[in-house]
């Protein structure tokens, strides 16, 4: 096992260790008219890919703040290799938005030439981390950057997986040099579902590698007996149990880049600031125990 | 219970089989049977596959979404996408092939006009979508001769496309998405085809009735014949009348002589 070149990072603008917000359609307008104060915006890449007035409105509102590129696409955990049209696709992206931060996921979406539209779940073998770890290295040898990688949410396990999680995510690091984008409320949707330890998952997780947080709501769906499972909906407030495994989260991780997001029922940007001010307070909170730490 | 271990690409066309045919097949053996049944596990990521792609086509095709109602094109979306999902993860270009599986609904056979109207709406989503770039500044054309003008060549702009239905679309297209209902009922349907030119302007699409005559040229202009072909083709009593009717469209991107090998006479620049 290698570990990777160091790959550039921090040069396109960076993403401060401040709470973002996750930027929709909907909020083009208010945002390049009134100029809120947020810190940070994150897009999902793909609604970006063509011209007109969409990439226009971000064309404008990168001028004014930091932004971070957050695909859906790539699908890295597909076995029969990338859609090399769609990299080029995210690279003409990046190079036009100059992101301070790019993440993807740890899902596959696309098999056959078919793109099936949603972030499905992988299998935890040798196999699977054998092909995503040359994705990733595709992906930031095409892009000549460091990517993130963000652990996914899951509502199935393969009966032949033979490595957590938790070690997974901990094993790409390692293998290509790739980040972490650690997303937490993703953590405790899985644990809830698959009755794993979320702090073991925290825990296992290489704090250098960590480069970015998400938060998000979350929905609970009745299966009748007293059991549930908990749909990851992005459809509502970040639950107080996220919040709390969020503290925890800074005190492994230290200040981290922490962005709210919210797609189903997107609502006003106020309320999506009331959100960020929360992670904001939790991340100040821990930003002077760092220094009160470092002053004792 | 199985001990088979699938490799990856098994698993995969397994799970695709599952989402996309409806029907179980191998995949659920693959999976964790542990309170909620396999089945309804891959249910959940079936349901929000398919409702991304609906939802896809809904934004694409709003006038046709009200014509014929929300369940109505939820019904006729969800059989489009299983049969022909997307090739690529970039959801703004699907939907091409949809206004030909409308064309082929029987269930929609009812309203003649929808095709056309469905092929509008796409129209208008690939100019919506087409790449920037700045149209040719036409003024440089006064300077050449008759001779030069006759063998140019003209790339149209990404952000212009041409399209000729047997209903009058454009009207349907605007009265229903203005729910203007005196404009739906002053159509008349039968008043014959309509030639059009879709294209952008600042953030707003706007499509353009064309004179068949210019319609004519225009398509043979954005099929890469020569300027002098194009006219002749056209036929029309004022060739050089319409043509400067047709340059002030802005619809071109550059154009050049047919000499390839010939340097570009002028071009937008992009922005």
């Amino acid at each position: 096992m290698t570990v990777s070149v160091v790959m550039p990072q921090d040069d396109h603008g960076p993403i401060p260790a401040k709470a973002g917000i996750g930027l929709r359609f909907r909020h083009h307008q208010p945002v390049t008219e009134a100029h809120p104060d947020v810190a940070w915006f994150e897009v999902h890449a793909e609604n970006y890919m063509g011209g007109g007035t969409v990439p226009r409105y971000l064309d404008m509102i990168r001028r004014d703040y930091p932004i971070s590129l957050h695909g859906v696409g790539l699908s890295l955990g597909s076995a029969d290799g990338l859609d090399t049209a769609h990299l080029e696709r995210l690279r003409h992206l990046v190079d036009r938005v100059e992101p301070g931060l790019i993440s993807e996921h740890l899902s596959w979406s696309a098999t056959a030439g078919t793109y099936l539209a949603d972030l499905l779940p992988l299998p935890m073998t040798e196999e699977a981390l054998t092909i995503v770890c040359r994705h990733v290295d595709q992906v930031q040898a095409h892009l000549k950057r460091r990517i993130l990688i963000e652990n996914p949410s899951t509502y199935l396990l393969f009966r032949h997986s033979t490595i957590p999680e938790w070690e997974f995510m901990a094993h790409i690091a390692h293998r290509t040099g790739c980040g972490i984008l650690c997303d937490i409320n993703n953590i405790y949707v899985s644990a809830c579902n698959h009755g794993w330890d979320a702090q073991t998952y925290l825990a296992a997780l290489p704090p250098a590698a960590i480069g970015e947080i998400h938060l998000a709501g979350h929905s609970i769906r009745e299966l009748g007996e007293g059991r549930t499972l908990r749909i990851d909906d992005h459809g509502s407030r970040v639950a107080p149990q996220v919040w709390a495994l969020y503290r925890e989260a800074l005190a492994r991780f230290g200040p981290i880049p922490t962005l709210i997001e919210w797609d189903t029922n997107v609502p006003a940007l106020e309320i999506l600031m009331q959100e960020a001010a929360v992670a904001e307070a939790i991340l100040e909170e821990h930003l002077h125990d760092v220094v009160c730490a470092n002053a004792d | 219970m199985t001990s088979y271990a699938p490799t990856l690409i098994e698993l995969q066309h397994a799970i695709r089989q599952s989402l996309q045919g409806g029907l179980d097949g191998d995949a659920p053996a693959f999976v964790i049977n542990d309170g909620l049944d396999p089945g309804a596990r891959l249910n959940i990521y079936r349901n929000t596959s398919v409702g991304v792609l609906v939802k896809a086509l809904q934004l694409a095709f709003p006038a046709v979404q009200h014509v014929v109602g929300a369940e109505f094109f939820e019904g006729a979306a969800r059989l489009f996408v299983a049969d022909a999902p997307p090739r690529s993860a970039w959801l703004d270009a699907y939907g091409a092939d949809f206004p030909q599986f409308l064309a082929q609904l029987a269930q929609a056979a009812s309203l003649p006009y929808l095709p056309d109207l469905a092929r509008l709406e796409w129209t208008v989503n690939l100019v919506l979508h087409a790449a920037d770039t700045e149209s040719l500044p036409i003024q440089h054309l006064a300077t050449l001769h008759e001779a030069e003008l006759e063998v140019l060549r003209f790339e149209p702009h990404p952000a212009a496309q041409l399209l000729r239905c047997e209903f009058p679309a454009d009207a349907i297209w605007l009265a229903v998405l203005e729910r203007d209902e005196a404009a739906m009922a002053a159509i008349n349907l039968a008043s014959g085809p309509v030639w059009l030119l879709v294209q952008r302007a600042g953030s707003d699409i706007h499509a353009v009735r064309l004179s068949e005559p210019e319609w004519r040229v225009a398509e043979a202009l954005f099929s890469g014949r020569p300027l002098g072909a194009a006219l002749a083709a056209a036929s029309c009593a004022e060739p050089h009348t319409l043509l400067a009717t047709h340059l002030a469209r802005d619809c071109y991107a550059s154009c050049g002589p047919a000499n390839p090998t010939m340097a570009c006479i002028t071009r937008g620049t992009n922005p």
